[in-house]
C-alpha cells in the first residue's frame, strides 16, 4: 500500500475540549479513521485548554502559555515531535503559540516565567511541529494510499469542503502553506477536497470555503451567527451540494445550531446535511456509521448515505 | 472625499428646502439641499495611546488607512456601519465623539481575522477592534457586552480547573447575561441532538456536568495564570488613568 510521511505515523494527538463534549462524533471519527488506516494517536497527556477563541481577549500571552503547556508536555514528557490537533482553534492556537515563541521575545519571557511558576518545563519554538487532521491523513498516507484503501466509493455523493476561518488565517502563522506545488493554500484551501475526491465524492465548486460562521459569537451574538451561517447553507445548496464537509467542531456545531435557530425564527429551512471529512472517509474506509459517530450528528446524514449505499 | 467629512454628511447635517427661490431662481427639493459645517474642537490627544495600551491594539500607530481591512470585514458585509477603517482613522486623530456614535457595535468583531489576512501594514486590525471595544468598557462607554461575559466566564473556568466543559459554560454565560436557556431553537436543537446519542455517551456527558474535567496538578498554573492577569490589569488601568477604579475582570468565583 502507498504511504508518504512516515513521521505522521505516530503523533501526539490533542483532541482538546470541544472534542469531549459537542465535537465527540469529531473525535470518535479521528480515531477510527486513524486506527482504519495503521496511524498510531498517542494521546498528549493531562492536557489543558488551548485558550480557544476567548482568553486571548482577557490576555493574548495567556493563550500563548495555554497552548504552549500543551506542546510542552508532548515534547518534554512524552518524547514527541509532532502533534496533530484536529481542531481548528486548538491546531491554530498551538500554531500561533508557535509564531509568537519563535518570533515575539516578549512572549517567550511570560512563557517562561509562567511555566517555571506553573513547575513545568519551558515550551522552547520548533521542539514540535503542529498539523491538522488534515495534513495528517494528507501527509501520511495521500490520495494514492487512500484510493487504494476505500471499500465505500462517495461516488455520486455532492460534497461542499467548509475550512472556516482558523485553519488558513492569518497566514503569518502557517509558514509551511502557500509554497506552491503541493502545499495548502491560505486563500483556496484543496486538502479536504483532495481527501474526499481521493474517496470518490464529487467536489462542488464552493465560494465560501473560508467564509467565517460567526463561531466566536455563536452564543452572544447569534442573530449575527444565524446570517452568516444562513449564507454558508444556501451558497453551498446553490452549489448543488449534499452535504458539507467540516473539519472543525466550532464551525461544524455552529453550522448544526444556527440551521435550526433559522428555521424557527427566520422560517429559513436550508435542506443540506452537515458531517465531519473524518466522518465521511471513514465511511469510505468501510466503517459502519454509527463507528464514526454519523447518528450523535444533529443534522440527520443516515438517510442520505443509505440513498448512497454507504449504509 | 477626505474620510473625515464623512462624519459631516449626516442626516441631521443635510438641510433641503422644499419651497426657495434666492434671486430668481427657483431651487427647491434637492436644488437647495446643503450641508451645516461644524467645528471640530473636542480632540482627545491620548486615545491613540490608550487603544494600544491595551491587548491587540500594540500595532494601530501602523496604519496607512489602505481600507482593506473594511473591504474584507465579515461584519461589514452584512452591517455596512461596521468599518474598522474608519474606526481606526477616528481613534489616530483622536476623535472620540465621532467613535462613540458606533460604540454599541464595535464588540461585534467575530475575528475571523480576514482584516489581519489582508492587511498590509500588519496592523492586525482584529486586535485592535477588540482593545477598543475593552477601552469603551473599562472607560463606561458601554455595559459590558454579551461577548465580553462570555470572554470572561470562559477564561475563568480555564483559570480554575485548565478546561472548559461546555454545558457548564453555556449555563454560566446565559445566567450572568440574564437571558432563559429555554430559547424555542435551543429546545428543538437539543432534542435533536438528544435523541441521537447512545446512552453511554449520555451518562457521561451528564457526569461532566456534575464533575467538570479537569487537568491534574492545575492549582500552580492557576495561581500563576492569575497573577499574570492581575498585573497586566493594573498596568493597563495606569495606562488609562484609571488605577483609582481599578478591579480585577475575572472574577475569581466558583467554576
Amino acid at each position: 500500500m502507498t504511504d508518504t510521511n512516515g513521521k505522521y505515523k505516530k503523533v501526539a494527538y490533542y483532541p482538546g475540549c470541544a472534542l469531549e463534549g459537542t465535537g465527540h462524533a469529531y473525535n470518535r471519527s479521528t480515531k477510527a479513521v486513524g486506527k482504519k488506516l495503521g496511524l498510531d494517536l498517542v494521546e498528549v497527556e493531562n492536557w489543558n485548554c488551548c485558550g480557544a477563541m476567548e482568553v486571548k481577549n482577557i490576555d493574548p500571552k495567556i493563550q500563548t502559555y495555554l497552548s504552549s503547556r500543551v506542546m510542552s508536555v508532548a515534547a518534554n514528557e512524552m518524547d514527541m515531535d509532532v502533534v496533530m490537533a484536529p481542531c481548528n482553534g486548538c491546531y491554530h492556537n498551538l500554531k500561533k503559540a508557535e509564531y509568537d515563541l519563535e518570533n515575539d521575545d516578549a512572549s517567550v519571557e511570560v512563557v517562561d516565567k509562567l511555566s517555571k511558576k506553573a513547575g513545568h518545563k519551558t515550551y522552547e519554538a520548533g521542539q514540535v511541529e503542529t498539523i491538522h487532521a488534515l495534513d495528517w491523513i494528507k501527509e501520511s498516507i495521500g490520495e494514492e494510499g487512500l484510493k487504494e484503501r476505500v471499500k465505500n466509493s462517495l461516488s455520486g455523493l455532492k460534497v461542499a469542503n467548509y475550512y472556516g476561518c482558523m485553519y488558513t488565517r492569518p497566514r503569518h502563522i502557517f509558514p509551511e502553506k502557500d509554497q506552491g506545488s503541493g502545499s495548502e493554500s491560505t486563500s483556496k484551501p484543496h486538502f479536504m477536497d483532495d481527501l474526499l475526491a481521493a474517496a470518490g465524492a464529487e467536489n462542488v465548486d464552493f465560494p465560501l470555503k473560508t467564509a467565517c460562521c460567526g463561531g466566536a459569537h455563536t452564543l452572544s451574538d447569534s442573530d449575527t451567527s444565524t446570517k452568516l451561517v444562513l449564507n454558508i447553507l444556501k451558497a453551498a445548496k446553490l452549489a448543488g451540494a449534499d452535504v458539507i464537509a467540516t473539519e472543525c467542531p466550532t464551525c461544524h456545531t455552529g453550522l448544526e445550531m444556527h440551521q435550526i435557530r433559522a428555521e424557527k425564527m427566520l422560517g429559513e429551512t436550508v435542506d443540506v446535511k452537515i458531517m465531519y471529512f473524518t466522518q465521511l472517509l471513514g465511511v469510505a474506509l468501510g466503517l459502519k456509521p454509527r463507528k464514526v459517530g454519523v447518528h450523535e450528528n444533529i443534522s440527520k446524514s443516515m438517510p442520505l448515505l443509505r440513498e448512497h449505499g454507504l449504509a | 472625499m477626505p474620510i473625515h467629512e464623512k462624519s459631516l454628511i449626516r442626516p441631521e447635517n443635510l438641510h433641503t428646502h422644499d419651497e426657495l427661490v434666492i434671486d430668481g431662481v427657483d431651487v427647491s427639493g434637492h436644488w437647495s439641499t446643503f450641508i451645516e459645517s461644524r467645528v471640530v474642537s473636542d480632540y482627545n490627544e491620548a486615545l491613540e495611546d490608550e487603544i494600544a495600551a491595551l491587548p491587540g491594539g500594540e500595532q494601530i500607530h501602523r496604519c496607512w488607512q489602505c481600507g482593506s481591512c473594511t473591504n474584507s470585514c465579515t461584519v461589514n458585509a452584512i452591517n455596512a456601519d461596521f468599518n474598522p477603517r474608519y474606526w481606526i482613522y477616528l481613534i489616530r486623530m483622536g476623535m472620540e465623539s465621532e467613535l462613540l456614535r458606533d460604540k454599541d457595535i464595535i464588540w461585534q468583531c467575530v475575528s475571523c481575522n480576514k482584516c489581519t489576512y489582508a492587511c498590509p501594514r500588519d496592523v492586525f486590525p482584529e486586535g485592535v477592534m477588540k482593545a477598543t471595544a475593552h477601552w469603551l468598557e473599562r472607560r463606561g462607554h458601554t455595559p459590558k457586552s454579551p461577548s465580553m461575559h462570555f470572554d470572561e466566564v470562559f477564561t475563568e473556568q480555564i483559570v480554575k480547573t485548565g478546561k472548559i466543559e461546555e454545558s457548564r459554560t453555556i449555563r454560566r454565560f446565559f445566567a450572568r447575561t440574564k437571558q432563559s436557556l429555554m430559547q424555542p431553537w435551543m429546545i428543538e436543537m437539543v432534542k435533536k441532538m438528544l435523541s441521537g446519542l447512545p446512552v453511554g455517551l449520555l451518562t457521561r456527558m451528564g457526569l461532566a456536568t456534575l464533575v467538570a474535567p479537569k487537568t491534574s496538578d492545575w492549582s500552580r498554573a492557576s495561581a500563576a495564570i492569575q497573577e499574570f492577569i492581575d498585573e497586566q490589569h493594573e498596568q493597563q488601568e495606569q495606562a488609562l488613568n484609571l488605577a483609582r477604579l481599578a478591579k480585577s475582570p475575572p472574577q475569581k468565583d466558583a467554576a
